[in-house]
């Protein structure tokens, strides 16, 4: 037996946050995983014996992208425990500071991570070279956004300013009248963006899916409603364990939720559009008329023009609160915490997160529960595969792995960050 | 949050070089840790032990350099420097 050193110097590089496992056999698919790697997080375990007003900051944490929907879950978690409801202006500002993540979070997916898939390019630097008006205008307006987070959360990634009852410091509304300006090339540029999204060429695929999203009488939702589906569900936010449910499976590090007896379901955009078209804004319902859409869209793959429409909607939402808007006298209610169990919804960018939290008299966090969109649409990317693959099977692998890429980023999963964040495994036997 | 998927391709480079080289067993490996690689020593050596169950690497000694110089090119990455195998006889 002969033992020998080898020098390698080989730099270790992460290699992607995914993968799916694809196992055909006669020319059938037998079998498909998709994995998420990314460990546990153990959030909702941090979170025990800490006190209730650290939640929104704790939670935040969780995602750069999305930082105001932990904030916002958290906080109508804890104020539906303790018996408050935040109204007037500072319900007013939580709108506002949504509609900035929501412009932040969704321009990054629609112009850096899923045109290029559509144009033929591996990321958006490659696209900009062809197209750098495009993704000039992208940066811009995700920039709008940034400006709304950063002016009303205090800073644009992780924003500080979210507290239980309102926020630390509510702005003036000379402070907002900068950002309102900027606001008005974006509803113009949000626009463009729609028409620019209508002219992709779309695969045609169409499922029967179950959508599940918030409705409120009044409004397009992002704090407050029931919830419903397109198949019948409506409930309060309250009885949401009683309806879903997290499953483990082995193949995957998140959990995927189902609804109970029901199996998978839909959140997201597409979710939010089907069951709220009513609550646009006249401008964003007419722009996607006129693109060609109409109020129900079961086409996963055009979910870059909802989004594109929910900027539009986020602009014109964003310039009306601030129209009508007044400083508040006090920044936040006051809290007098008891305990209680709490529980929370919003509509974060990607679909609904919901929280919840068992509270004691001191205001001490006993257990937390927190489930994020990726995870509930996790079985419905998978069903999608076992659809969208067959049709594309005699691929080559690189092209099916290009395709199965844009098929499970439709669904902006928070690992879609990385642009080829896919391992494809094709196992033909 | 990435460890995970660095560990899985740190494997997957050595069991491809263990092959190159005819090698029937991965005795050590040696990597050099950057001072800002987002990874300590103990998590590193606790994820490879997972990691290598069933390859070629299982049961390998890891032996880890631990850079403390931040300002040097390479202080965020993960490198192998070296493996040791027993070759097929």
């Amino acid at each position: 037996m002969k033992s020998r050193t080898i020098k390698v110097d080989y730099l270790a590089r992460v290699e992607g946050e995914g993968a799916l496992y694809v196992k055909i056999k006669d020319n059938t698919v037998v079998d498909i995983k998709f994995k998420i790697f990314e460990p546990p997080r153990f959030f909702e375990a941090f979170l025990r014996g800490r006190t209730y007003n650290e939640a929104p900051d704790i939670t935040a944490r969780i995602c750069g992208i999305c930082p105001i929907a932990y904030q916002m879950s958290s906080v109508h978690a804890m104020e539906d425990a303790f018996g408050v409801a935040v109204d007037g202006q500072l319900r007013a500002l939580r709108r506002l500071i949504y509609c900035g993540e929501w412009i932040e979070s969704h321009v990054l997916h629609v112009y850096m991570l899923h045109a290029p898939d559509f144009l033929g390019y591996p990321d958006a630097i490659q696209m900009a070279k062809d197209h750098p008006d495009i993704v000039q205008r992208g940066l811009q307006l995700k920039k709008a956004g940034n400006d709304l987070v950063a002016l009303l959360g205090g800073r644009e990634i992780h924003p500080i300013n979210v507290r239980v009852g309102g926020f630390y410091k509510v702005p003036t509304r000379q402070e907002l009248a900068p950002v309102a300006e900027k606001l008005k090339w974006a509803r113009d540029a949000a626009l463009e963006t729609v028409r620019w999204t209508a002219t992709l060429h779309f695969p045609d695929f169409e499922q029967d899916y179950e959508f599940v999203a918030l409705r409120h009488p009044e409004e397009y939702p992002f704090n407050e409603g029931r919830l419903v589906s397109n198949k019948g569900l409506d409930i309060s936010v309250h009885d949401y364990d009683n309806h879903f449910i997290e499953e483990h499976v082995q193949h995957s590090n998140a959990l995927h939720s189902v609804q109970k007896g029901r199996g998978s379901y839909f959140v997201g955009p597409l979710a939010r559009y089907n069951l709220n078209f009513d609550k646009l804004s006249p401008l964003a319902q007419e722009t996607a008329r006129s693109v060609g859409l109409s109020n129900v869209c079961r086409n996963p793959f055009q979910s870059i023009i909802i989004r594109s429409v929910e900027v539009l909607y986020a602009c014109d939402e964003a310039l009306r609160i601030i129209e009508q808007y007044e400083k508040p006298d006090k920044p936040a209610l006051e809290i007098k915490p008891h305990a209680a169990v709490g529980y929370g919804c919003t509509e974060a960018p990607r679909g609904i997160l919901y929280h919840r939290y068992r509270i004691d008299d001191e205001g001490v966090i006993l257990d937390a529960q927190i489930v994020p969109p990726t995870s509930q649409n996790q079985k419905t990317i998978e069903n999608d595969l076992w659809q969208f693959i067959p049709q594309h099977i005699k691929l080559p692998n690189d092209q099916l792995t290009l395709q199965c890429e844009q098929a499970i980023r439709n669904y902006d999963p928070c690992i879609s960050c990385a642009t080829h964040f896919l391992k494809l495994t094709i196992d033909r036997v | 949050m990435h460890e995970f998927s660095l560990i899985k391709a740190l494997i997957r480079k050595i069991s491809s070089i263990a092959l190159e080289q005819h090698a029937s067993k991965v005795i050590s490996v040696t990597v050099k840790l950057g001072a800002l690689s987002h990874i300590s020593p103990d998590h590193l050596r606790e994820h490879f032990v997972h990691a290598s169950q069933g390859t070629i690497s299982e049961g390998a000694q890891l032996h880890i350099n631990i850079l403390n110089d931040i300002n040097v090119p390479m202080a965020q990455d993960v490198t192998i420097e070296n493996i040791e195998v027993i070759e097929n006889s």
